[in-house]
């Protein structure tokens, strides 16, 4: 296969044949019939031109302007001029020592050409392949490898068109400004046969590519044809950036799966130690009736009314639980998807509106933030948490404030409320596994499952969660999650 | 008549009340509160028998509070937790604790505990030694205090109650299932780490080299033995 520069449009040639039988011919004109010169400084005048030619255009048109220059050598400038007859031998050995320096220069001009193009082509392609090898290496491994490859193969060899089918994954990426019909069956025959595909007409390569000997995909490329040798390291660049996302890919699995476990630790712990607190109250009240500890009639009564509280929060720590049960069910493996996080909020405020009692909720939600990508169930717990703490923390009458702003590539949610505020120390351990705020149980005996999974949650997101306070003037939790990536077209 | 002063130390609102309720029941006297700051605050003006501590509290956690209180404070303290593992139990006796009560628990159970942790090892009947002097060790029976190479060291009562009870059965095995129903009740029988921490807080307190003991020794597999000279 040949380099694209060196191919020529067959109306280039024809423009080029007739420039060189033009020049030859004013050169013919201008020395039989402007000025009076003799036939070696015609012949130096040709051979100039010849080599010129060679040089610009290639060994054809040189090969064609030698041949038509003897011709016109002949004609004009050996007696008997104006016929291709030659009277004196002497000039015959001229007229063939001519063709044969004309032919054998165009030769060497044109060889050095096609040398010095060579040159040219290998030195784009490497600085190309390394460009693309640097653009795998500091690929941004938070967003798909696969897309970024074929975006940047195509802005490197400015491409009408890359497609990349990563076997493994059975997923095609492409990117350029053009679509290449039946690109589908082509790219999987490529990297299941293992055989190169090459339509020249439609300038496209698909090529296979491979991972050792282990076929690991395919790529097409439309609008260039490189070599070989480039196109085998481009392939292998492929696979070896192919390779790299799948080594990410495992490794945020693993993460997910260390994650998932951790989670699941929190929240037995958790179970274990909110169910607990009602559970001695229960057990205790009951003992002490069953057990005649308490006789005087005022004094069970207390028990029994203690027995009703624990009761009460025993069931609503169950409800609970059972709601993060279902949203843990299969681990953190997030059921992730773009959604609106103002639809979540409404949905969430909507439900809480029992525990809220008609307390004033501002909100601060722009109508047009974009879609975030989230597991919708969990964030609401995180939204819900968030604003039942809120709630609890704070005078029953006082404001809570939401808002949510995009900051980079994430929303960032903010829940305000206008309690007593958290102390440094207390906002250093919020998060901790057990932890709850100084005097938290004295006013809400809730049911709190932690700040913890809250934490979990989001950072399972990839965002993260703060805590702003100034004491005596309320506190405001801050939560990011990721925006929703538009499509995976480049 | 009051059985006695018990503090309850509880973050929970709702269990400090079922304890109160059970406890002022029995003929306690019972004084609350849900933190360590005021616990030390309150046993710094009043006077207690016994601390009941649960061992989560927010803060300074029921270990470094128990800590704390047997540095100032002779009063009895059972230790309240949702955890029963053998390194907790040995943590909360460790750090000074007479006893341990896992949540959720039975009044009952509870009230047992309490009268284990209050109950004291009487006198010997008649005409036994109040005072008995060894080597290098004093003791005294009726004023519960000792002299180690003369100087006087602090006991927790059931620190005391355990020698006292080694001391007047000098010379013999005492196995595990003796002592511990001696010194802390006849509910008790199972309980091993709580002989090994206050045997060894004993050897601290009155033995020169304790881990070459000379008077408290260990009688293996059965218990252990006060040897007198």
């Amino acid at each position: 296969m040949q380099a694209l520069a060196s191919r020529v449009h067959p109306r280039t040639s024809v423009l080029r044949l007739t420039a060189c039988v033009a020049v030859i011919g004013v050169e013919t004109f201008a020395c039989s019939q402007w000025v009076a010169v003799n036939p070696t400084t015609v012949g130096f005048l040709y051979l100039v031109s010849i080599l010129l030619i060679a040089t610009s255009w290639g060994l054809v048109e040189a090969l064609t302007a030698s041949v038509l220059a003897t011709l016109c050598f002949n004609y004009f400038f050996f007696p008997p001029i104006g016929a291709f007859r030659i009277e004196d031998p002497l000039n015959w050995v001229a007229l063939i020592a001519f063709l044969i320096t004309s032919v054998a220069a165009s030769q060497l001009s044109d060889r050095a050409r096609r040398r010095t193009r060579e040159v040219l082509n290998r030195q784009l392609e490497m600085e190309r392949l390394y460009a693309v090898g640097r653009a795998i290496l500091l690929a941004d491994l938070q967003r798909p490898l696969g897309q970024q490859i074929v975006r940047e193969i195509a802005r490197i060899y400015d491409l009408q068109f890359v497609g990349l089918y990563d076997r493994a994954s059975d997923a095609i990426h492409q990117a350029g400004p053009e679509e290449v019909p039946n690109l589908t069956t082509r790219l999987r025959d490529a990297a299941v046969s293992g055989t190169l595909f090459h339509d020249e007409e439609a300038r496209l390569v698909v090529t296979p590519v491979s991972f050792g000997a282990q076929p690991v995909g395919s790529l097409a490329l439309k609008g260039l044809f490189l070599s070989d040798a480039a196109l085998q390291a481009l392939s292998s660049l492929v696979s070896l950036g192919l390779e790299k996302a799948r080594a990410q890919e495992a490794a945020i699995r693993v993460n997910a799966a260390r994650q998932s476990e951790e989670f699941k630790a929190t929240l037995m712990d958790a179970v274990a130690h909110e169910f607990k607190t009602p559970l001695t109250s229960l057990r205790a009240a009951i003992s002490a009736i069953l057990s005649s500890s308490v006789s005087e009639p005022q004094q069970q009564q207390e028990m029994l009314q203690i027995i009703s509280e624990a009761t009460e929060r025993l069931s609503a720590l169950v409800s609970e639980a059972i709601r993060l049960a279902r949203a843990e069910a299969d681990g953190l493996r997030l059921k992730k998807q773009p959604f609106p996080i103002s639809t979540a909020i409404d949905v969430v405020l909507r439900q809480m509106e029992p525990v809220l009692e008609g307390r004033n909720v501002r909100m601060d939600v722009a109508a047009d933030l974009p879609p975030v990508l989230i597991d919708v169930e969990l964030i609401q717990l995180v939204l819900r948490h968030l604003i039942d703490n809120a709630a609890k923390y704070s005078p029953p009458k006082s404001p809570i404030s939401i808002s949510a702003r995009v900051e980079g590539n994430y929303v960032v949610v903010g829940i305000r409320n206008e309690g007593e505020g958290i102390s440094e120390w207390e906002r250093s351990r919020i998060f901790e596994k057990f932890y709850r705020g100084a005097g938290a149980r004295e006013r809400a005996p809730g049911t709190g499952m932690g700040l913890a999974i809250t934490r979990d949650i989001v950072l399972a997101h990839g965002g993260q969660i703060r805590v702003e306070s100034v004491p005596d003037e309320g506190a405001e939790f801050f939560f990011s999650v990721p925006l929703a990536m538009v499509g995976t077209r480049a | 008549m009051s059985k006695g002063r018990i503090l309850v130390v509880d973050d929970d609102p709702q269990i400090r009340r079922v304890m109160r309720v059970a406890l002022v029941a029995q003929g306690f006297e019972v004084r609350d509160t849900r933190s360590a700051e005021q616990a030390f605050e309150l046993l710094e003006h009043e006077k207690f028998d016994l601390v009941l501590l649960d061992i989560n509290l927010p803060g300074m956690g029921g270990l470094e509070v128990c800590r704390n209180v047997r540095a100032t404070s002779d009063a009895a303290i059972i230790m309240l937790t949702v955890r029963d593992t053998e390194k907790d139990k040995v943590e909360a006796l460790d750090s000074g604790a007479d006893d341990f009560v896992t949540k959720p628990f039975s009044t009952p159970e509870l009230l047992a505990r309490i009268r284990a942790a209050l109950r004291r090892v009487p006198l010997p009947a008649e005409g036994g030694p109040h005072l008995i002097r060894l080597e290098e060790v004093d003791i005294d029976l009726v004023q519960r205090h000792i002299v180690v190479r003369g100087k006087t060291v602090r006991l927790t009562p059931k620190e005391f109650d355990l020698l006292h009870y080694l001391v007047t059965h000098p010379n013999a095995p005492l196995t595990h299932l003796r002592l511990l129903q001696a010194v802390w009740g006849p509910d008790y029988g199972n309980e091993v780490e709580y002989l090994r921490t206050f045997i060894n807080q004993l050897r601290k307190k009155i033995e020169k080299n304790p881990a070459k003991p000379k008077y408290i020794l260990t009688e293996p597999w059965v218990g252990y033995r006060f040897e007198l000279p």
